[in-house]
């Protein structure tokens, strides 16, 4: 009885930690699509990222729904660490600290990227379906948000055969396979990296003992600034 | 040119001040990279001001950092250390986050602008805010500064006093980790809310609670004032802040005050625990209210200055204003309208001009509350496609846009503003605004719940000019620059109508706004007196969890993803058609 509750527990762990993922994911989207709309170059894309960003906003909305019903069935202890905060997005890795993919890509990448990723985002709503069952209202949640990645897709690759159209199917292919071997590379260093922290704690922590021992020996009161005109401090200084 | 930066540890931003000593340019970072709270290096907001008033680095004379890095960097890691092993987590991830901390501002300066980094200065936490408290206020000299929040980079409440620009002394402080903002903010996470997000629903929350009860006295406990060694005393034990980066308390708090609240659960009034956690958030409050009582009583006994600037993030606790008003030497309370972090690159630009022009008097005119810049015409062009298939303009000079607009407040029809430069502060104040008939019960209960579907506790703002406000609400002369930038809730007036209106809180108060005349809001209370309307809910325009629209392609988007039908901006009222 124990053991199925444990395992009953970790499911409904692994399941919330899949849909704030997710959520994180379709997030991060819809900021990518919103700020290329507006960067775009024409009206016409720009409607068109803004319909996007819309579609992604609204799948948000969608996992963060079902992660609080999830969420609702877990003791506080556990589900609060499951919140979504829209600062994750960065601190994810969803949203690159070095910018929007606008910002950072050229618009043939650009593109490429949304092509191949749409696909991929769909496939990895398949794994999400078959954990949260497809008849389930959730999954028929989860089957629109998967027929609008689909649209997406078909959207993105029409549009890229119309700007660029000597690119060749062979061309899309390669840009995919790259895609996909990257996202692959992501999750395995993802994966990797969570193991690694575990495996090399006691050393941080080893570090951290050190650290603060030697932090005792710092007198920082001679940095007090109790009488004194802070206008006065230089203002070179970084203490 | 003088530039004021600040990041890493909440809202970052950036401010542009000239060598007149004008504000010119403001961005939150969050406005631009459209990501609520975005701490991170403020790249943006650094771009679109040099962008925006064609500068390049060379124009620069220099850039302040709010803050010196080295110092916040180490006095956490001390605290930390005189804590181990329990606080082995909170050291580890300090020492692997080293490049993200704001020790990494030189860096991330140097490679956004390569050689601008040679211009960098810093300047104390606290001096940033008192310097934009007072660059917003009318009085200069001889005023007394209180900061308090949660930490800034060596403590976490202080008193100084402001002889004048180049004389700003430190009198006392409270040295990390015993802080005000943070206990807050560790009652906030008990409660289920998000940390520097989540403050204001607590203190929402706290006009349902019972200050009377077991748990509202248990949690005001937690944190004191000692009147004999004037300090701050926080039994630390119900506390896990200064020791983990995870958790901000601690087994103990949840062993004295029981479970702490799911997040995922919605806190409705009828809800059978709906009670306990709101008098735990009035036992935060009332702590945080006598505590600041005390620290102001402290900093007259040591300035014997009846003027104060209030500012840190502390400050935007508009709850505890109105009895912190009622002390009876305090004359005047100025808080800047963003007295949080982000308004506080502000007074960074302000330190480095200060500096450079130590050698004259100075008074320091006062900044925009709009100041940051955005021209609709600029973007409506691109626009033209989202306009055309998802709206209708429905009148087009500002007498028409004011005549309609009223007409459909009047029915009940919520309304949302895009015009001009966007507000500086938290607070919408009329530029990026969800507006209704602040009578109207049904209209503000859908304002609150259908667009921005915000928990049913939470308040909704009024406002009005200042002859109704007046008229309506006790309003205390001390906190009158308050009320222009929604700082402070007044309480109703005995008897009066206003205990009546959906905007008024359960305790009897509102978080009231005394519309300036220029603004169109005056002109659409002055169309709305043929209605006999004379009080507008004024909400921030935005849906729950996104920060407030910058510019007309945010605006559409809210618009499109809730039920939102009219738009005021700079060159239309416009009505969905979908």
């Amino acid at each position: 009885m124990k053991n199925k509750k444990l395992s009953k527990e970790k499911e409904n762990i692994r399941i919330l930690n899949v849909l704030l993922e997710t959520a994180c994911a379709e997030f991060g989207s819809a900021l990518e699509m919103l700020i290329a709309c507006k960067g775009a170059d024409s009206v016409n894309i720009a409607n068109g990222y803004f319909q996007h960003a819309k579609d992604e906003y609204n799948h948000t909305n969608t996992f963060l729904s079902i992660l609080s019903k999830y969420g609702k069935k877990s003791p506080a202890k556990i589900s609060r660490k499951y919140r979504f905060n829209t600062n994750s997005v960065i601190t994810k890795g969803y949203v690159s600290t070095d910018g929007y993919l606008i910002e950072t890509m050229s618009i043939k990448d650009f593109i490429a990227y949304v092509y191949t990723n749409e696909l991929l985002a769909k496939e990895s709503f398949d794994g999400i379906l078959k954990l949260l069952k497809p008849h389930s209202d959730e999954g028929i949640q989860i089957s629109k948000i998967m027929d609008d990645e689909l649209r997406h897709h078909g959207l993105a690759e029409k549009y890229f055969l119309k700007y660029y159209p000597r690119l060749q199917p062979w061309q899309l292919m390669c840009y995919r396979l790259r895609e996909t071997v990257m996202n692959r590379g992501r999750k395995f260093y993802d994966k990797n990296l969570k193991f690694l922290d575990k495996v090399l704690t006691p050393l941080y922590f080893f570090i951290a003992y050190l650290v603060g021992k030697v932090l005792k020996f710092i007198d920082m009161n001679e940095f007090d600034r109790k009488g004194k005109n802070l206008m006065d401090i230089k203002s070179k200084s970084v203490i | 040119m003088f530039i004021g930066l600040t990041g890493y540890n909440h809202e970052s931003s950036a401010a542009l001040v000239d060598i007149d000593g004008n504000l010119i340019d403001f961005y939150k970072e969050e406005l631009l990279s459209r990501v609520k709270g975005d701490k991170s290096f403020p790249k943006r907001s650094l771009k679109r001001i040099l962008e925006m008033n064609n500068l390049d680095i060379s124009k620069i004379i220099e850039i302040t950092f709010y803050e010196r890095p080295l110092s916040a960097y180490i006095t956490i890691l001390q605290t930390s250390g005189k804590n181990m092993p329990k606080s082995l987590p909170l050291i580890s991830h300090q020492c692997r986050n080293f490049n993200k901390s704001s020790v990494a501002c030189y860096l991330d300066i140097a490679k956004t602008y390569p050689g601008l980094e040679k211009k960098l200065s810093y300047c104390d936490h606290h001096l940033s805010h008192t310097l934009t408290s007072l660059a917003y206020s009318p009085k200069q000299n001889e005023i007394c500064s209180v900061v308090v929040d949660g930490f800034g980079d060596r403590s976490t409440t202080s008193i100084s006093l402001v002889h004048n620009h180049h004389n700003i002394v430190e009198l006392w402080s409270c040295p990390y980790p015993f802080s005000i903002g943070l206990f807050y903010s560790a009652i906030t996470d008990f409660l289920g809310f998000q940390v520097n997000e989540g403050e204001y629903k607590v203190m929402g929350l706290s006009s349902f609670g019972n200050e009377n009860s077991e748990i509202a006295k248990k949690v005001s406990q937690l944190i004191k004032w000692d009147d004999n060694k004037n300090k701050i005393i926080q039994d630390m034990s119900f506390f896990k802040y200064h020791v983990d980066p995870e958790v901000s308390f601690s087994q103990e708090l949840v062993n004295y005050l029981g479970n702490p609240r799911n997040p995922f659960k919605q806190l409705l009034p009828d809800d059978d625990d709906f009670q306990h956690y709101a008098d735990i958030a009035k036992g935060a409050q009332l702590a945080v209210v006598k505590i600041l009582r005390s620290i102001f009583s402290y900093a007259y006994q040591l300035t014997n200055c009846n003027d104060f600037l209030f500012s840190g993030g502390v400050a935007m606790n508009s709850a505890s204003l109105d009895e912190l008003a009622s002390l009876d030497f305090i004359k005047n309370i100025f808080i800047p309208p963003s007295p949080g972090d982000s308004g506080s690159a502000i007074g960074a630009a302000y330190y480095s001009y200060l500096k450079s022009n130590f050698d004259k008097d100075i008074f320091l005119s006062k900044p925009s509350l709009f100041p940051s810049k955005f021209n609709s015409n600029n973007q409506r062009k691109l626009a033209s496609k989202i306009i055309e298939s998802n709206y209708k303009i429905i009148a087009k000079d500002k007498k028409s846009i004011l005549k309609k607009s009223a007409d459909l407040i009047s029915k009940g029809e919520i309304i949302g503003v895009i015009i001009g430069n966007s507000e500086i502060g938290p607070r919408a104040l009329g530029n990026r605004s969800l507006i209704c008939d602040g009578t109207n019960k049904n209209a503000v209960n859908f304002l609150n719940t259908k667009i921005k579907k915000r928990s049913p506790f939470r308040p909704t703002a009024p406002v009005m000019q200042e002859s109704v406000a007046r008229k309506y609400f006790v309003v205390r002369d001390e906190l009158i620059e308050c009320y222009k930038t929604m700082s402070a809730t007044a309480q109703c007036k005995k008897e009066s109508e206003s205990l009546n209106f959906p905007t008024t809180h359960i305790d009897k108060t509102a978080r009231i706004q005394i519309i300036e005349k220029d603004h169109l809001l005056y002109n659409l209370l002055d169309e709305l007196k043929n209605y006999n309307i004379e009080i507008l809910a004024n909400s921030s325009l935005n849906l729950s969890g996104d920060p407030t629209s910058f510019d007309l392609i945010d605006t559409f988007m809210i618009s499109s993803r809730s039920p939102l039908k009219y738009i005021i901006a700079d060159f239309a009222l416009l009505e969905s058609i979908k």
